[in-house]
């Protein structure tokens, strides 16, 4: 198979940079390992927050249903359940189909991989009924399933808040947020309060020491202070945060810097979202952890690039776009926490000076 | 158990399908994974690690942690989460590793 542009990830910034490029008339081929566009972001049934300024607020699902009807008139090919397995010595990307694996050839390559969960280590915690708080939200929003009946949610972020009242929904009985520090970690008034409202007992000063039972988790045991309290739930959600998928980046052989705020190792990157290998352009939380607005600003941006240097966009728009773009990413990062934006610039200064190169050659 | 009637996403199970597990006829709906048909119908143990023989099941739900492997129709090593059901589909723990280099091969 052959294209203009093979985007590698149908999340929120490869969708965004498929219209860009499908817009101006590229060919484009978006593969995903998974069933269905959209990503993460298919099964949010909470408000997307942060979004660049065009969007009106709207939830995760609705914003993934738009992205993707916007590709509707445009040379967008999407192959689903296609994960990316290697690359061809000719440079071509390797993809399977679930029985063959074929070549991708392309003029561009876009890297949109996403993000995934760190799990939180606590002795048994790989027992059937401890997942991640993300896992939990799939079983209810994208399978339909309760994933359980009495549950304790390990972490307090704004996403495990969301999540907290969407189990509670479907009649899950949450039994505590644990929390290690003093304090919740998610930063948005309206959630805590949602959580208070829902008498959602919380626990500050605490982490989960062990968890029983046999085969499945049965018991949770709580430490705080000096005490361990018994729970009895049989559903453990761990909020670990997240961290960028790199394995296709480091298969490229793109050059890595460290970013802590950032997510850690992430590829390095211009600020076209042009990484150290010229064809290959990268955006979304594969290029940082970080907002909804800059996963689909820095996908947008990838897009634009890809266009320039196929010619079919001149580079006096190309820049001003890109500009007025980086602009948005600014108000949106610096708006939550300024050490976001400060550590993307600098990411994108040490672009020159690689600090991982070369390091998969074999 | 299933979500008949979603808070925020309505009604989407439609297509209901049998799989078997363990040769046990479980109800599940083509809108599903082969993981979250299992725990809506009580199972959580999908397979045990290979050295402890610790119980093992769905962790991620996103295809990253390998910790749902199941044997789905004679296949080994499927990612139950990242796989949807069809009907008359035959799942059985992973209990150990494939053989994949084969006998006669002196492994
Ligand atoms: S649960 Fe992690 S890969 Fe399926």
């Amino acid at each position: 198979m052959e294209t203009d542009v093979l985007i590698i990830g149908a999340g929120p910034a490869g969708l965004a940079a498929a219209f860009e490029a499908g817009s101006r008339g590229l060919d484009v081929v978006m593969i995903d390992e998974s069933s269905r566009l959209g990503g993460q972001l298919s099964q949010q049934t909470q408000m997307v927050s942060m979004l660049p300024s065009q969007y009106p607020p709207m939830k995760g699902f609705e914003l993934a249903k738009l992205l993707i009807n916007q590709l509707h008139d445009f040379p967008v090919k999407i192959l689903l359940n296609h994960p990316f397995i290697g690359l061809y010595q000719d440079g071509s990307i390797g993809v399977s189909d679930g029985k063959n694996v074929f070549p991708i050839s392309a003029k561009k390559v876009i890297v949109t991989t996403g993000a995934a969960e760190r799990a939180i280590p606590f002795l048994k915690w790989t027992m059937p009924g401890v997942m991640t708080i993300g896992a939990a939200q799939t079983l209810v929003n994208r399978d339909f399933v309760v994933p359980g009946k009495k549950a304790v949610i390990f972490g307090s972020s704004d996403f495990a808040l969301d999540v907290a009242i969407q189990l509670k929904q479907v009649g899950v009985e949450i039994e505590g947020i644990i929390e290690e520090s003093t304090k919740l970690t998610a930063q948005n008034m309206d959630k805590i309060n949602l959580i208070k409202q829902a008498s959602i007992p919380i626990y500050l000063n605490s982490f989960i020491k062990e968890v029983g039972g046999n085969g499945q988790v049965e018991e949770v045991y709580v430490q705080q202070d000096q005490e361990v309290k018994t729970f009895h739930a049989d559903l453990v959600c761990v909020d670990g945060g997240r961290k960028p998928i790199t394995e296709v980046f480091y298969q490229l052989d793109c050059s890595f810097s460290y970013q802590e705020k950032l997510g850690g190792w992430i590829p390095q990157y211009n600020e076209r979202l042009q990484s150290s290998q010229e064809g290959v352009y990268l955006g979304g939380n594969a290029a940082g952890i970080s907002f909804h607005g800059s996963i689909l600003l820095t996908g947008i941006i990838a897009g634009i690039s890809v266009c320039e240097d196929l010619g079919v966009l001149e580079a006096d728009e190309a820049n001003s776009l890109r500009d007025s773009l980086f602009k948005e990413i600014k108000i949106i990062e610096s708006k939550q926490d300024d050490h976001l934006w400060l550590e993307r610039m600098t990411h994108i200064e040490n672009f020159l000076h690689p600090k991982l190169k070369n390091q998969f050659i074999s | 158990m299933h979500i008949k009637n979603h808070p925020i996403l309505g009604e989407r199970l439609h297509d209901p399908v049998t799989i078997y597990f363990n040769g046990k006829p479980l109800q599940a709906y083509k809108q599903q994974t082969i993981a979250a048909a299992l725990i809506a119908n009580g199972v959580k143990k999908f397979g045990e690690s290979r050295k402890l023989m610790q119980a093992r099941g769905l962790f991620c739900s996103r295809g990253r942690c390998c910790s749902c492997y199941m044997t789905v129709n004679g296949e080994d090593h499927v990612k139950t989460c990242m796989k949807m059901v069809e009907d008359e589909m035959v799942v059985i723990p992973n209990i150990g590793d494939p053989d994949v280099r084969g006998d006669s091969h002196g492994n």
